[in-house]
């Protein structure tokens, strides 16, 4: 009997859910608005998802980006002892240096210490605009980043000034990158990424041939349907033509 | 995408309709909805993105084959194809049944080592007669099982992913309960299926995964390549005696490093030899269900009652109480075949595999050094004394356990006390 009654959680991995938020100034008002409010209320909701599991623990991490770069906390938190304190919105976009603020966090002597281990990463961009800075070393950094080539990257893409393009660098490829054309659908897409990417990276991954990733995708896609005003990325990619046509 | 609301009728092809009441709670696939049927409460499984045509039919195909046995929940009713979507109807789970995963996190635990055996027991039978009905169980995983941690009963849940052996339902179980050569992107059958009840009984008795040991902590960041690896081609047991390159780590796997030498030895050798690497790449040489039925009864014959403190204990070689260790006399045996059930005062028989205890012992009222063998069944026992007499033992009669007496339980299940020599 003792035995039974000693008996401890099987260790359970950590998988680490980042936000990476655009709060520059053109975010202002209603948009950011939405962020504060989907984020905050989907964050009892990822508590749940990882409360029940087995496979690991799902902690939040969120880094705002404007003229500057900020860590909402300065190490991942639970779900349950993350209080979301609203970002502001003001101030330039500055894409590359949180891409390289997120490359030095993505490593064990960063963010990524759990005694018993990790899964890869999710990690879910918003953005409204394009990057102001010099985007493209701070993307590359992170690019040649371990953690980062195996994490889940859903970008969104919050109105059609958003640069889908440098999204699309981001996330991989223009699959995993979802726009959002109202403020309603910007506050269910958070939802829906945040939960979705949580489940699918939280778990033991299935024995079939489909990646975390294209899983995240194909269940985002399917949602965004019943979205009004969310779109996946559809045949027809403008910003191809954009640039063929400059 | 489909979702249902409160008072909506779902129509079943048998005829008639379900009713929607509230959402119970929903997962990758769908949501499951508590609904009433004809004023009794059933849970409809609607699948959030209708399945193909080949998915519908293997639904319709297994309601109509009807469950293999008791320890599925299974489909009963198929709705029809309407509102965008499917489902299908089963019956609710009782409250007193918890998620596997709950016991791994160690929300839940056995309340004894008899409901822990009786859980194992069960879903042993459950693989067996899911075998016999050829089928295969494809999304295992430890969100499909539910147990009650009082007695140990076992309900296997998400039967809609079974298919007849040979097929692929899509739908895939996680890597960490998969046989290496699924992992590999092999098609799931009895013998894959065998691996999975292993991997599942280890984690029911130790408490961690099998594969998970140093090696695996020592990975920083588990992507599914390397699950790929360490659940798949580099599967490595952890107390492989070959191979002590993945032994379980103090302080992380305390429950396996705690139970593994307390647990009795058989149960070791067999998962010593259905985890070795000669069974991990030869699928047919792994054992069969029946087996693994008999080592579980094997190994509930020397659970028994300590005399002294009262709690449950295994005995082996040694007859010290694993709780207050002191002696405990297990020289009083039954036999029946080749079963050596040890008998102390408290201690339940199981005869046969249905997890209902068919006697007790119990102590003499008159001399308490003499024990009684009691009839928890529902059928008369037909007991031979060494000097020929025929005595009948009704349920609830008892009669003295005295070597040399034999029992005719069933026409399947005969018996004969025995005195094993102290030495
Ligand atoms: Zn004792």
């Amino acid at each position: 009997m003792s035995l039974l009654d000693e008996q401890v959680s099987v260790p359970r991995r950590t998988m680490t859910l980042f936000f990476l938020i655009d709060t520059s100034g053109s975010m202002e008002g209603n948009k950011i608005g939405a962020v504060n409010d989907a984020v905050a209320n989907v964050l009892p909701m990822l508590d749940e998802i990882s409360a029940e599991n087995p496979d690991a623990e799902i902690k939040v991490a969120a880094l705002e980006f404007s003229s500057g770069v900020n860590w909402l906390y300065s190490e991942p938190k639970l779900a349950s002892d993350f209080v979301w304190q609203d970002v502001k919105a003001g101030g330039l976009t500055s894409l590359g240096a949180a891409c390289a603020e997120l490359s030095t966090k993505l490593s064990r002597s960063g963010y990524m210490q759990s005694a018993s281990g990790s899964f890869a990463p999710a990690i879910i961009l918003l953005s409204d605009g394009g990057p102001t800075d010099d985007y493209e070393s701070g993307l590359n950094k992170l690019k040649g980043n371990n953690w980062f080539k195996a994490a889940i990257k859903i970008a969104i893409a919050i109105g059609d000034d958003a640069d889908k393009d440098v999204l699309k660098q981001f996330a991989g490829n223009s699959e995993a990158v979802f726009t959002v054309h109202n403020i309603d659908a910007l506050k269910q897409i958070i939802r829906v990424v945040a939960v979705t990417s949580s489940q699918i990276g939280s778990k033991s991954s299935t024995a079939g041939d489909t990646t975390k990733q294209d899983q995240v995708v194909e269940e985002v896609k399917d949602a965004v349907e019943n979205i009004q005003g969310a779109e996946a990325a559809t045949a027809v990619d403008s910003s191809s033509y954009d640039d063929d046509w400059d | 995408m489909a979702e249902l609301k409160k008072g909506d009728k779902v129509s079943l092809t048998s005829g008639g309709y379900v009713t929607i009441e509230k959402e119970l709670g929903r997962g990758g696939q769908g949501i499951v909805y508590l609904v009433d049927l004809n004023g009794e409460k059933k849970a409809l499984k609607w699948y959030l993105n209708a399945p193909d045509d080949k998915f519908y039919k293997n639904l319709e195909h297994n309601i109509m084959s009807g469950a293999p046995s008791a320890a599925f929940l299974w489909p009963e009713y198929l709705t029809r194809k309407e509102k965008g979507s499917y489902g299908y109807v089963m019956k609710l789970r009782p409250q007193n049944y918890f998620e596997f995963g709950n016991f791994l996190l160690a929300k839940k635990s056995f309340r004894s080592y008899s409901a822990m055996l009786a859980a194992a027991m069960k879903i042993c039978n459950g693989f067996m007669m899911l075998h016999r009905c050829g089928y295969s169980y494809q999304d295992l995983n430890d969100g499909n099982f539910f147990i009650d941690p009082t007695t140990g009963d076992v309900l296997i849940c998400d039967n809609d992913n079974v298919m007849p052996q040979g097929e692929k339902s899509g739908i895939m179980g996680k890597a960490r309960y998969m046989a290496p050569e699924i992992v590999a992107g092999g098609v799931p059958d009895k013998y894959s299926d065998r691996f999975s009840l292993s991997v599942i009984l280890f984690m029911l008795f130790y408490a961690n995964h099998p594969f998970e040991g140093a090696k695996v902590v020592a990975c920083p960041c588990m992507t599914e390549t390397f699950e790929k690896k360490f659940y798949g081609t580099e599967a490595i047991f952890i107390y492989d005696p070959a191979d002590k390159s993945n032994l379980p780590v103090r302080g992380i796997h305390q429950n396996v490093i705690r139970r593994w030498p307390a647990f009795p030895a058989k149960l070791r050798e067999t998962f010593i030899q259905e985890f070795s690497q000669d069974k991990l790449k030869n699928p047919n040489t792994r054992m069969i269900e029946s087996l693994w039925e008999k080592l579980i009864a094997g190994i509930r014959d020397t659970l028994v009652r300590c005399p002294h403190c009262g709690e449950e204990t295994f005995i082996e070689e040694s007859s010290k109480c694993m709780d207050c260790g002191k002696d405990i006399d297990s020289t009083h045996r039954l036999k029946i075949g080749t079963r050596s059930v040890i008998l102390t005062k408290g201690t339940k028989v199981y005869i046969d595999n249905d997890n209902i205890p068919d006697a007790e012992v119990v102590a003499h009222p008159n001399d308490p050094s003499k024990l009684l063998l009691k009839n928890l069944s529902n059928s008369n026992w037909t007991a031979e004394t060494p000097s020929g007499k025929i005595k009948v033992v009704e349920p609830n009669n008892m009669m003295p356990v005295n070597p040399g007496i034999k029992i005719t339980f069933s026409n399947t299940h005969k018996g004969e006390f025995i005195q094993e020599t102290n030495n």
